[in-house]
């Protein structure tokens, strides 16, 4: 009897432990690629998800309980990506995900989205396809591959004053979709190009390279994610094809991975590359309060800008779920289409017109960056420049 | 003309690197009949190993490099004494062993060394202008050399030396070769540590040319198998000719089919191979 008394009251226990602990904090799930090639873009993340966590639970959490963020690893790969959702939705059963840096991934994450009416706001998968399915559920704070091109790089390019452009993009969702939005941009501008397709896991790119070369381009657009990008880069010295010709990475992140110079060395300076995020370039008081947080926590500046946009979408996530006073779906949905929120790229405002990639779409400011002994000068848009654009001899 | 001659020697090159990177597999194979999946992830360990060596305790690369293969022939000895020698005889074990060991490894290495790219520092900078008519990376060229240079290495030591005549003489029979004297665990076990100590050696050699990530480890053992296979399982003189065709159709392909699938045209020969020939380019077909 006294055993079944001491049974009884440990699974009580554990039970209501179960219970309370589970109700003790608001979860929302993220997913992103924490092992496989762009496992750099998880730690990114981790440290973005720590510096969010401080913030909104400093102010009280998310409907006044702690707010905890559960990571699932997509690997970059789609149908580990579409389980690690269909997780969350199902076990963990968080009211929101945020996240998700690889295109593809995010394609097949939204058709779970969509089939479990679970809100997700995808920070930095660029390919049109995933706002432009105009999925209820879904919603992006970070670019799209048409804003990307359209309002920064292909007017870059012309307001340069490049000749010719070689496009050098990988088989993957996003590199297929910013390339085809180039060319189509460059056609309407009367930039003469060629596009080379590459592989995304090469490493090798002397015959890519020795191909562009006869070419005689004076800029080209990388479209190649990863360390791809530090060999492209590297390797375009050693042929001879840049600094004459420049680079831009049209990426972004792994010109500013900690191992960027080690990996390509002197042929990294004169590179350049997309980003939302500058030392000097603080478009919102959020902006400024980010970089002293990050610098306070790790000892160090932030690199890459995906810390900051992880940071951005938890707060936007945050904020819809305190404003709906609820975790109902349905509820989360109507406050993310009201949202109008400061974050660190700018003021949060999702687009609510049907048909095209801008609905529930908000496009972040991007920069183009310029390596110049090794520090990073913002030469595009005039606005924002903090230096003028360097052309290697 | 200066484009087609550029192809052939960043095929040569590249041939000669897929080949110092597949003939650990080869030797183990041969000797052993143990197919190493490991085999990538020593190669890795290696590269690593180079870069912390010289960058983070400062020993000049000259060093740190055939130190970082020391440390993996140790860890190739070490393996072969715990994990391989109870699966002698059950091929089908070992190769199991092996695999579970690549995942084990490739996620120590992630937990260890963190995800990013790293590579030790060059030895040398700069490109050459081969003929006057192209430029190629020093860097490429000297790892070219000393591939080279490891591949008739070992060439000597399986032809020439006593240890050698040992290895062959355990791989064609080893209980006659233990009547004479030769002590066939001693001798598989230091195989195993050599067929390491090359994936170690093609880690650092290559290294500065590729730097070394946890995932590469996948891609450098599948061309190593398919190297592999192309010349023959266990026959080194196949894995020399099987690097070097991969090179070349690799490069010819790429320049004048498409550059999007590089990798496609290596598996398409070695299909034909394994239709036609599949006891591949020099082995012996049983």
């Amino acid at each position: 009897m006294k055993r079944f008394f001491i049974l009884g009251l440990v699974l009580g226990f554990l039970m209501v432990g179960t219970w309370a602990w589970a109700a003790d904090t608001a979860k929302i799930g993220v997913v992103g690629p924490r092992t496989g090639p762009a496992a750099a873009t998880g730690k990114a993340f981790e440290e973005g998800i720590a510096l969010a966590l401080d913030t909104i639970n400093a102010k009280g959490g998310v409907l006044g309980k702690p707010l905890e963020v559960i990571f699932e690893d997509t690997g970059g790969v789609p149908e580990k990506a579409a389980s690690a959702f269909e997780r969350l939705a199902t076990r963990e059963k968080v009211p929101m995900v945020v996240g998700e840096s690889h295109s593809s991934s995010a394609l097949a994450e939204i058709e779970k989205a969509n089939l479990y009416k679970v809100p997700f706001i995808i920070c930095e998968a660029w390919h049109d396809d995933i706002t432009k399915k105009n999925y209820k559920w879904v919603f992006r704070a970070g670019p799209a591959n048409s804003g990307v091109v359209d309002f920064y790089i292909a007017p870059f390019v012309k307001d340069s004053g490049f000749k010719k452009v070689a496009i050098v993009r990988e088989n993957s969702d996003w590199g297929v979709g910013i390339a085809e939005r180039t060319e189509m941009d460059l056609k309407n501008y009367g930039i003469p190009f060629v596009t080379l397709k590459v592989e995304g896991s090469s490493k090798d790119f002397y015959t890519e390279l020795t191909k562009i070369k006869s070419e005689n381009p004076d800029i080209i657009l990388a479209y190649i994610y990863g360390t791809g990008l530090h060999f492209f880069v590297a390797q375009a010295n050693e042929v001879g094809l840049s600094p004459h010709c420049l680079i831009l990475d049209g990426a972004g992140p792994p010109s500013l991975w900690p191992e960027f110079w080690k990996n390509a060395g002197a042929a990294g300076e004169l590179e350049l590359f997309m980003s939302s995020m500058h030392e000097k370039v603080h478009l919102t008081p959020m902006s400024r309060k980010f970089w002293d947080d990050y610098k306070k926590k790790y000892g160090k500046d932030p690199t890459d800008y995906k810390v900051r946009s992880i940071y951005n979408v938890i707060l936007i996530a945050a904020d819809a779920i305190n404003r709906a006073k609820s975790t109902d779906n349905e509820a989360i949905v109507a406050a993310l289409e009201k949202t109008n929120l400061e974050v660190t790229t700018g003021t949060v405002k999702f687009g609510l017109k049907p048909g095209t990639y801008e609905y529930h779409q908000w496009m972040p400011p991007m920069l183009v960056v310029q390596w110049q002994d090794q520090k990073q000068a913002v030469v595009y848009p005039k606005e924002a420049a903090t230096g003028t654009l360097k052309r290697g001899k | 003309m200066s484009q087609f001659l550029m192809y052939l020697t960043n095929g040569i090159v590249i041939g000669v690197i897929h080949a110092i990177s597949a003939i650990g597999v080869s030797l183990i194979v041969g000797i052993m009949k143990v197919v190493n999946f490991a085999h990538g992830e020593l190669y890795i360990f290696a590269g690593y190993f180079s870069y912390h060596l010289t960058t983070t305790l400062g020993i000049p690369p000259l060093l740190a490099m055939p130190l970082s293969v020391f440390f993996i022939f140790l860890i190739g000895i070490g393996m072969e004494r715990t994990l391989i020698r109870p699966t002698y005889g059950d091929e089908m074990y070992s190769l199991i062993i092996t695999f579970v060991l690549s995942i084990v490894l490739q996620n120590a290495a992630l937990l260890i060394f963190g995800p990013y790219p790293n590579k030790p520092p060059n030895l040398v900078t700069g490109a050459t202008k081969i003929f006057g008519l192209y430029h190629y990376g020093n860097q490429r060229l000297l790892s070219f050399f000393i591939s080279i240079a490891i591949l008739l290495f070992i060439f000597y030591l399986i032809k020439k030396t006593w240890f050698g005549k040992s290895i062959r003489a355990v791989s064609q029979d080893r209980g006659m070769s233990s009547l004479v004297g030769v002590d066939p665990f001693r001798v598989n076990m230091l195989s195993f540590g050599l067929g390491a100590a090359l994936a170690g050696a093609a880690g650092v050699v290559i290294a500065p040319i590729f730097p070394v990530t946890p995932t590469g480890s996948s891609a450098v053992s599948l061309t190593a198998f398919v190297v592999v296979v192309l010349g023959g399982m266990g026959s080194l003189k196949g894995c020399v000719v099987g690097g070097l065709l991969l090179g070349v159709i690799e490069n010819f392909c790429a320049a004048y089919i498409s550059t999007m699938y590089r990798s496609i045209y290596g598996f398409i020969i070695l299909i034909l191979i394994l239709v036609f020939r599949p006891w591949g380019l020099f082995g012996q077909k049983s």
